[in-house]
């Protein structure tokens, strides 16, 4: 006898059925739903930069299309980067600002082995240089190449550092720093907003590893942590309770250009809030000086960053690899405006000064110090290529110095606790398979 | 008699099609699939994929092929695990102080607004306000007035000496995020508590008023009786909420200064996506939800028989 209706079953079966339908392809690796063009995805919003790079590439290019999409570089927008690279989303391209995600991104296979395509290029052997590396070598794959040069540099308030009379250093320590700050700090404005890192100036690249163990027993650990404390506590640097209630952290150009404070240890990509004076009203100019050394060692606290990576399952490789190389040696001079410094250095210095420092360079900046400090100088850049348990270790770094720069805790004490908590997330990262 | 017709048509109907659905039936789970497609998508199916992935070391970005089964490695590093235990008591403070002051401010305000005064209704709008308000909002109107130097809170506190840290002191800053949530809540819980009051027995309190009773025997002996379900309702839910609680910390603190308010929803997202120990998160999400569902049941089974109804 034939049925009238449906059971529960069959209708919950179709349910699922039809939710399998709609879900299933969406996680497919497969190349189905594709688009022809290039799909690209950066942190850097497209007006900044990546729009004239785009732009200029097709025009080089015109067989090729490409589409940039920007995500947000937070948890929340390198999370969705994962899922939709993992969930099979036509991206062809990608950028990595933190090494933490490069690291996983490259060990999970969501990272295309361009090894070869480097080796056989002589404008990018640069990139298989392992003393200051440009680009992230995974089990001797390269998987990420630096696109930007983001050396830190010192700025000066020159309104306030004339009115105190200071020198503008060519040349200085740390303790030289420090002294520095205390001469500047008034009334209204505090020294600086911040110690430059000690330990990083000190010990350079892959820092806070020793062998299988973490490095933070370095006297240098707790050198920065006392001294930046020291510092708080004489008010030559900046509250750190104000710098906590205020999220200070992700607004510093908001008090320096309020002159809340006067040193700013800093990379270009702030420069931008210096050169426009109707979106970030000032009457100052700013002077720039090299970052302090540490015991007569003198890593800069600045690396090679903004990797590009090639996703493997791209159906165009041929043409990530164009798009790769074109914004690595010709394409990346309309990034200067966001402060990103081509990582190969093939720009000139009045593009660097024209592009970083807006329409009217010698308003705001003043341009000799910018030329010795950024364009002569040869920083010795500290890119990171040890990344075991490295957002563990960076989350416990920032937790202990919170409670030593607030007062709470002891700076030896403070990184003993650093120095436990790194081991154990070194340890249970290296146990993993 | 119609009534008797139509339900001896549908026990017809049932009886020829067995257990099926009548034809009008499935149409009627049409209408209901757009909600049952989502409840499945976005309930259902992370609710499974959690209880799989607790016993599963897993990182998300090496994909579904990088799952590894560990067993119960998971819930013994739990217990081994000084943060998660750290979290739980942050947690446990937090609902302990936040629902109960709550709960009882609400009834309070309930109370009070539920007397004949002018501008009632406005009253009533304003107390509820916070609770509608973006969270987003909410955070950054606090974050000024707790500033510790500048805003508004330390300067009144200032006439008194005190001068807490609020957010930017591991000592004030869960103490602060209390003050937030009892202040978001309250409306709410006052508004629950008028609509409760409003049902109140009329002629209890009359036969009451008769005998001479008091107003705090009438609160013990008739308003608290008949509100102990509402109550109990909003412990439930205000204990659920509460050990939920992520969007302020989120926003206004991200679990510091140092860990002092890394509750577990906030350990747990660390966990899961700022480490990416997808496996070890969802077990702490599994460990969690019992330990709720116990908190619930424990609080649930204490009104049996207490309730007016119920005596």
């Amino acid at each position: 006898m034939r049925r009238k209706g449906f059971s529960r079953r069959e209708v919950l079966a179709g349910v699922g059925a039809g939710l399998a339908a709609a879900v299933v392809p969406g996680c497919s690796g497969g190349d189905s739903g594709r688009s022809g063009a290039l799909q690209v995805w950066g942190g850097v919003p497209a007006a900044s930069g990546p729009a004239d790079v785009v732009k200029a590439f097709q025009a080089k290019f015109p067989q090729y299309k490409v589409n940039y999409t920007r995500f947000v570089n937070d948890d929340r927008g390198n999370l969705k980067l994962d899922t939709a690279l993992q969930g099979g989303v036509d991206i062809d391209v990608y950028f990595t600002y933190s090494q933490g995600a490069m690291a996983l991104r490259a060990g999970s296979g969501l990272a295309a082995d361009l090894t070869d395509r480097v080796k056989a290029d002589p404008d990018l052997q640069v990139f298989l240089d392992t003393e200051q590396p440009r680009s992230y070598i995974d089990n001797g794959k390269v998987t990420a190449l630096a696109t930007a040069r983001e050396p830190f540099f010192v700025l000066f308030n020159e309104k306030l550092r004339q009115q105190a009379g200071v020198e503008l250093p060519q040349a200085w320590t740390i303790d030289e720093f420090r002294a520095t700050a205390r001469k500047l700090t008034t009334d209204t404005t505090v020294g600086t907003y911040t110690l430059p890192d000690v330990a990083r100036i000190a010990l350079g690249p892959n820092y806070w590893y020793d062998g299988n163990r973490s490095n933070f027993g370095d006297p240098h650990f707790e050198q920065g942590f006392r001294v930046g404390r020291e510092m708080i506590a004489e008010g030559t640097a900046f509250p750190w309770t104000e710098v906590l209630s205020r999220h200070l952290d992700a607004y510093q150009q908001n008090s320096f250009l309020g002159e809340e404070f006067h040193l700013w240890s800093t990379a270009p990509f702030n420069l931008r809030y210096l050169y426009d004076a109707k979106k970030y009203p000032h009457d100052f100019k700013v002077a720039f000086a090299p970052s302090p050394t540490v015991d007569g060692q003198n890593w800069n606290g600045g690396s090679f960053s903004n990797f590009i990576m090639v996703n493997p399952k791209s159906p165009k490789l041929e043409a990530a690899w164009a798009f790769v190389k074109f914004w690595l040696t010709e394409g990346a001079t309309p990034m200067l405006k966001g402060g990103k410094m081509p990582a190969l250095g093939n720009v000139t210095d009045e593009q660097i000064v024209s592009g970083m420092l807006g329409k009217e360079p010698e308003k705001y900046f003043d341009l000799d110090s910018f030329r010795r400090v950024v364009l002569a100088a040869d920083p010795k850049l500290a890119t990171d290529t040890r990344l075991t348990g490295f957002p563990e270790i960076s989350l416990a770094v920032k937790q202990q110095r919170d409670l030593c720069w607030l007062g709470e805790k002891d700076p030896g004490v403070a990184i003993r606790e650093v120095r436990r908590l790194a081991d154990a997330a070194i340890a249970r990262n290296e146990r993993r398979p | 008699m119609a009534t008797a017709t139509v339900v001896a048509a549908g026990t017809k109907a049932r009886t020829e099609q067995g257990s099926g659905i009548r034809p009008s039936g499935w149409i009627g789970f049409l209408f209901i699939a757009p909600n049952l497609l989502g409840v499945l998508a976005f309930t259902l199916i992370p609710l499974i994929s959690v209880v799989v992935l607790a016993f599963t070391d897993w990182n998300l970005v090496s994909g579904l092929g990088g799952i590894t089964f560990n067993g119960i490695d998971n819930f013994v590093a739990i217990a081994r695990d000084p943060g998660f235990w750290h979290a739980i008591g942050l947690t446990l403070v937090y609902v302990v102080v936040s629902v109960p002051l709550t709960v009882v401010l609400g009834l309070a305000l309930g109370i009070a607004l539920n007397r004949p005064l002018p501008g009632r209704a406005v009253l009533r709008a304003i107390f509820f306000l916070p609770y509608i308000v973006n969270v987003v909002a909410i955070g950054m109107t606090w974050l000024m007035l707790m500033n510790p130097k500048a805003g508004l809170v330390n300067q009144v506190l200032d006439a008194f000496g005190i001068q807490p840290g609020w957010f930017a002191s591991s000592h004030w800053a869960l103490p602060a995020l209390i003050v937030m949530a009892v202040w978001g809540g309250v409306g709410y819980c006052s508004l629950i508590y008028l609509s409760a009051l409003q049902d109140a027995p009329r002629q209890l309190y009359e036969a009451a008023d008769i005998d001479g009773a008091s107003a705090w025997s009438k609160f013990r002996v008739i308003t608290w009786p008949s509100l102990l379900p509402t109550t109990i309702f909003l412990l439930v839910t205000l204990i659920i909420g509460a050990s939920q609680g992520f969007g302020l910390i989120a926003l206004i603190t991200a679990g510091g200064p140092g860990d002092a308010t890394t509750t577990i929803s906030y350990y747990m997202y660390q966990t899961g996506f700022q480490f990416y120990r997808f496996g070890y998160a969802s077990a702490i999400g599994l460990v969690t939800f019992v330990g709720v569902l116990v908190l619930t049941l424990v609080t649930w089974r204490a009104q049996r028989g207490r309730a007016l109804n119920d005596q």
